[in-house]
């Protein structure tokens, strides 16, 4: 990892083995007799047609940018530091070759497809070998003259390309699984200014001897940019086509060209009418300029028209308008057809780079006067009279304005902005921590001096207003905090007049509630203070439990009972529980248990069908409750007494 | 239970309780204590308070007071951001008894909008930062000072990175200052109010000020200087670097583009701007100071044209001086101050 603050440059980072089918063979030798050779098959992949977008790290100039790019030359910033070496360039090339190249084409030398099948994205009579990533692509058609002019040379290609290693804890834009390697593929070609580019990633595998060979340096070279030569411009030729007519392959359009209706069938002339298309040239070279001014915000509508799903598609495709003439249809010359793995359109507005604009700035405080401009060179043309007055202004950065006054007189006014050249000295507190208020703006009107009237402060007290006014929100919120502040405060010193009688809520008001929670706070002072007195509030309350009914079998001796219910022998367990104690004695004593062996009835005589009776209602009464029916039933039967069965035992007992 | 209440009684209290209220909190913020004014209209006020949604002829009200490529200096002019939230506030003040609320109020609203105008780009600035987030500005506002840049940079080049300093750093105009630094000048708001306008404010009156190209990525290029008297030719030059060092070969400072250190970067003939680089090649290896050895290889060639990006430094170029005696107006402030008394005076 290099230093913070620093990178690493690298010519290339080449891989062993170039994407491809390979078979992998192995043979072995045992003794003891042959063995079958191994051969297996091996696949190496990488992009070809399209560039993952995951695998684009950022471009320069950035898609759909406007600026001065002019001394810049773009560049696309690849992820995989071997991509640009992945596969073979082809026949010519050296192992540093890359297969990969940007080229910067300017409106109408170039024309970008829309989507079609990998074996026709490259030059007619070109194949490409193996096994591709996709099924379709697009592809960048060229005339010769533009390869010839605009295109690296295969001695270019290697210098265009290199590998950086960056310190990723350094910048935001390499985070996760990046390791701080990253490829670079440079353009060879610095953009004119007023210029609308296409930048495309092309593939150049087998097209290598198609790029320009360099001439003899007296022919090849120039010493200056004049960026007013254009290389080959097809717009004069044809009417772009717009995205939806592209996207929907409806190719075959009239053209209607500039103003004077010049119909071209594009798809039926195959070759170039020369007088008419250089007529047509001139028209369109205007009606371009305004297309121009037009194209970034197209851009921008068509992403924000777009579905979330065809965004991604549909911008990519606008960035292609401009770049749609059927240039293979027009062009008297060869054409050459190379895969676009990536592109992005940009606009160059100037030239300049950051430095000289920020070098050549006007430095002033506000209020400064923009420099006279320097005098005209004798001879030249003097320059154009000023098309309005200069302002007047004052020293403390006042301007004088056009103002009608409330009469109708048409007057000057002073005024400045919020910006001023001094320190203005701000209103401080009087003694009692009071600011003076303005509630119009007529009231911080001034007349100055020099008899004039100083709107300055009157103006923003207005813009003020009508900015609070324009946000009913802001409005609500001024009002409902206003009345809240005050509501609270008054109902403070309401409670505080009338006495102690209402005196609960003290402690409420104290803690200087706002208006909106003093309800609730109210409510709930009054609840607290009513729980704390339930008595007086609400009356007597109820016991959290009744007693139960007196149970009159137990009144007496408690042993009593409990022998005779148990069947025990009395005076047998008083004479124990002499001894242990009530306790000790019934659990020493044996419970009678009716066993199974005896022969004889436990019970006998009539108490037994008075039993049986008992429990044959009990069991009803329990069924009825099971099943309402079967209550209805038994209640049928005519049995009065259905409330307390045990109860009517017992007392039957006692009895 | 019965209350006895005339309304004598009530209107008193209500008149008392709009002239001398005590305030309730509405809202107790973890830094700056109790609020009385709620947090989204102290956050309204204090946006207005750095003249967000302000009509830019208020700002500037002629174009020329802001020429094409030109940068301005000012001070916040505090009594013109009183009076906008003045009328803000006046919004609904009916009755008497209103403005008397208004006016009760008013002191802690300055006072809370003023502190809460400096939290406004607060989140933003720690998370940048590492580490400890910064500690939260309590005072209450001082000078608000700032720059309005009206320049093709600010079109060409979205993301600049503006710093200001309370002080010339001794460590030179290119180093590498870190955020946290207590010399640091405190911007409260930087916004592109036009594609080609940028409005900085800041915190404080700063002595220099950093206008940094983007460092979103590394840039490839030349130097292009237009040809006298033949308008849109370029000739183009590259400075080259010792690629052994990395370091540009040396000039003398007031001409950074020397011959000796300077190769004349040639084009394709017809072809407009296309590099012609086998002779770039050929003349970047004959300047031997540039270590190229027989043959340019991609990483050399990236190293020659890499341009880092530029930072340009606004400040006194005397140091020493305070940034405003650097344009100080014709008239002494004192002068001034007695002349337009009732203007600055408002009240």
């Amino acid at each position: 990892m290099p230093e913070p603050g620093t990178f690493v440059l690298y010519s290339s980072v080449r891989p062993p083995l170039h994407a491809g089918d390979y078979v992998l063979r192995g043979t072995q030798e045992v003794a003891g007799g042959p063995v079958e050779p191994y051969a297996g098959n091996v696949r190496i992949t990488a992009p070809r047609y399209t560039m993952p977008p995951d695998q684009v790290l950022s471009t320069f100039p950035p898609a759909n940018a406007e600026g001065s790019f002019s001394s810049r030359l773009p560049q696309i910033v690849l992820r995989r530091r071997t991509l640009p070496w992945e596969r073979d360039a082809g026949a010519g090339g050296t192992a540093a070759t890359p297969w990969l190249a940007l080229v910067v084409i300017a409106e109408g030398e170039g024309q970008l497809s829309g989507e079609t099948p990998v074996g026709q994205c490259v030059t007619p009579g070109v194949t490409l070998t193996g096994p591709g990533d996709v099924a379709s692509s697009v592809y960048l058609a060229v005339t010769k003259t533009v390869v010839d002019a605009v295109f690296p040379t295969k001695d270019d290609l290697p210098l265009l390309a290199h590998v950086r290693e960056v310190d990723v804890n350094d910048t935001e834009l390499i985070q996760g699984d990046d390791d701080g390697w990253l490829a670079v593929v440079l353009a060879n070609r610095l953009p004119q200014e007023g210029k609308r580019y296409l930048a495309c990633l092309i593939n150049v595998e087998g097209q290598l001897p198609v790029l320009p060979v360099p001439k003899p340096p007296g022919q090849w070279t120039a010493d200056i940019f004049d960026s007013k030569v254009v290389v080959q411009d097809f717009r004069g030729t044809s009417k772009t086509l717009d995205a939806d007519s592209y996207v929907m392959g409806n190719v075959k359009t009239t053209q209607q060209i500039g103003g004077l209706g010049i119909a071209q069938d594009l798809t039926a002339q195959a070759t170039t009418d020369a007088p008419k298309a250089s007529a047509a040239k001139q028209i369109g070279a205007a009606t371009t300029a305004q297309d121009w001014q037009a194209t970034p915000r197209k851009i921008e509508d068509i992403a924000v028209s777009a579905t979330a799903e065809d965004a991604y598609r549909v911008v990519r495709d606008g960035m292609g308008i401009g770049f749609r003439i059927p240039i293979e249809g027009i062009a008297a010359e060869p054409t050459y057809r190379f895969p676009v793995l990536a592109h992005w359109s940009f606009t160059c507005t100037g030239a300049g780079d950051f430095q000289s604009l920020m070098m050549n700035l006007d430095v002033g405080l506000l209020g400064t006067l923009p420099k006279e401009p320097p005098a005209p060179p004798p001879g030249a043309p003097p320059p154009p009279p000023r098309t309005r007055p200069l302002p007047e202004v004052a020293e403390t950065g006042h301007v004088g304005l056009q103002h009608l006054t409330r009469r109708g007189d048409p007057a000057v006014a002073w005024f400045r902005g919020p910006l001023s050249p001094q320190v203005t000295e701000r209103q401080q507190p009087d003694k009692d921590g009071r600011l003076p208020v303005a509630h119009v703006s007529d009231q911080i009107r001034r007349i100055v001096p020099d008899g004039r009237e100083d709107l300055t402060y009157a103006a923003a007290f207005e813009i003020g207003r009508l900015l609070a006014l324009a946000q009913p929100s802001v409005v609500a919120a001024l009002l409902l905090w206003r009345a809240d502040q005050f509501g609270a405060e008054r109902a403070h010193r309401v409670v505080g007049t009338i006495s102690d009688d209402l005196g609960i809520f003290k402690d409420v008001l104290d803690g200087r509630p706002t208006g909106a929670a003093l309800g609730s706070l109210f409510a709930k002072q009054l609840l607290i203070t009513a729980g704390a007195a339930t008595g007086k509030v609400f009356g007597p309350s109820r016991p959290v439990a009744d007693p139960g009914r007196p149970l009159s079998f137990i009144e007496g001796d408690v042993d009593r009972a409990a022998a005779l219910g148990l069947g025990l022998d009395l005076g047998a367990l008083t004479e124990a529980a002499r001894q242990v104690g009530i306790v000790g004695a019934l659990g020493a004593t044996a419970v009678p248990v009716a066993s199974l062996d005896r022969q004889e009835p436990v019970v006998e005589g009539p108490d037994v069908d008075h039993l049986r009776g008992a429990l044959e209602a009990s069991a009803a009464l329990l069924a009825a409750d099971v099943t309402k029916r079967g209550a209805r039933s038994v209640a049928a039967g005519g049995r009065p007494d259905r409330l307390d069965v045990l109860l009517g035992l017992i007392t039957e007992v006692e009895s | 239970m019965k209350v006895q209440f005339s309304a004598t009684e009530a209107l008193d209290v209500a008149i008392a309780a709009n002239v001398d209220a005590t305030f309730s909190t509405v809202e107790e913020h973890p830094e700056l204590g109790d609020r009385v004014v709620p947090a989204d209209l102290r956050d309204w006020l204090a946006r207005l308070r750095l003249l967000e949604s302000v009509p830019f002829n208020y700002l500037v009200p002629d174009a020329e007071l802001l020429p094409l490529e030109s940068i301005r200096f000012f001070y916040l002019d505090r009594v013109w951001t009183d009076a906008l939230v003045q009328g803000a506030l006046s919004v609904g003040t009916v009755a008497s008894a209103d403005r008397a609320q208004l006016e009760s109020v008013y002191p802690y609203v300055r006072d809370e909008v003023d502190e809460e105008e400096r939290l406004i780009r607060l989140p933003l600035l720690n998370e940048d930062s590492e580490g400890a987030p910064e500690p939260t500005p309590q005072a209450p506002g001082g000078v608000v000072s700032g720059f309005l840049l009206r320049s093709r940079a600010v079109s060409g080049w979205p993301g600049l990175h503006v710093r200001a300093y309370r002080e010339e750093l001794a460590e030179g105009d290119d180093a590498q200052i870190p955020e946290s630094d207590p010399r640091r000048v405190r911007l409260i708001r930087l916004e592109r109010l036009a594609p080609a306008v940028l409005l900085g404010l800041f915190d404080g009156v700063p002595k220099v000020v950093h206008v940094e190209e983007p460092r979103q990525g590394i840039q490839f290029g030349v130097e292009l200087r237009a040809v006298a008297g033949q308008p849109g030719v370029y000739e183009s030059l590259l400075r080259l670097r010792d690629v052994l060092t990395a370091e540009e070969l040396p000039c003398p400072p007031n001409d950074p583009f020397c011959a000796q250190s300077t190769v004349n970067v040639p084009f394709r003939q017809g072809s407009p701007g296309v590099l012609d680089m086998t002779e770039l090649n050929k003349r970047m290896i004959a300047n031997a100071g540039a270590h190229m050895g027989q043959d340019v290889d991609s990483a050399e060639f990236a190293m020659q044209v890499l341009q880092f990006p530029y930072r340009q430094v606004f400040g006194d170029p005397n140091q020493g001086t305070d940034i405003a005696d650097v344009f100080r107006p014709s008239i002494a402030l004192t002068t001034l101050k007695v002349h337009y008394e009732n203007v600055l005076d408002v009240g």
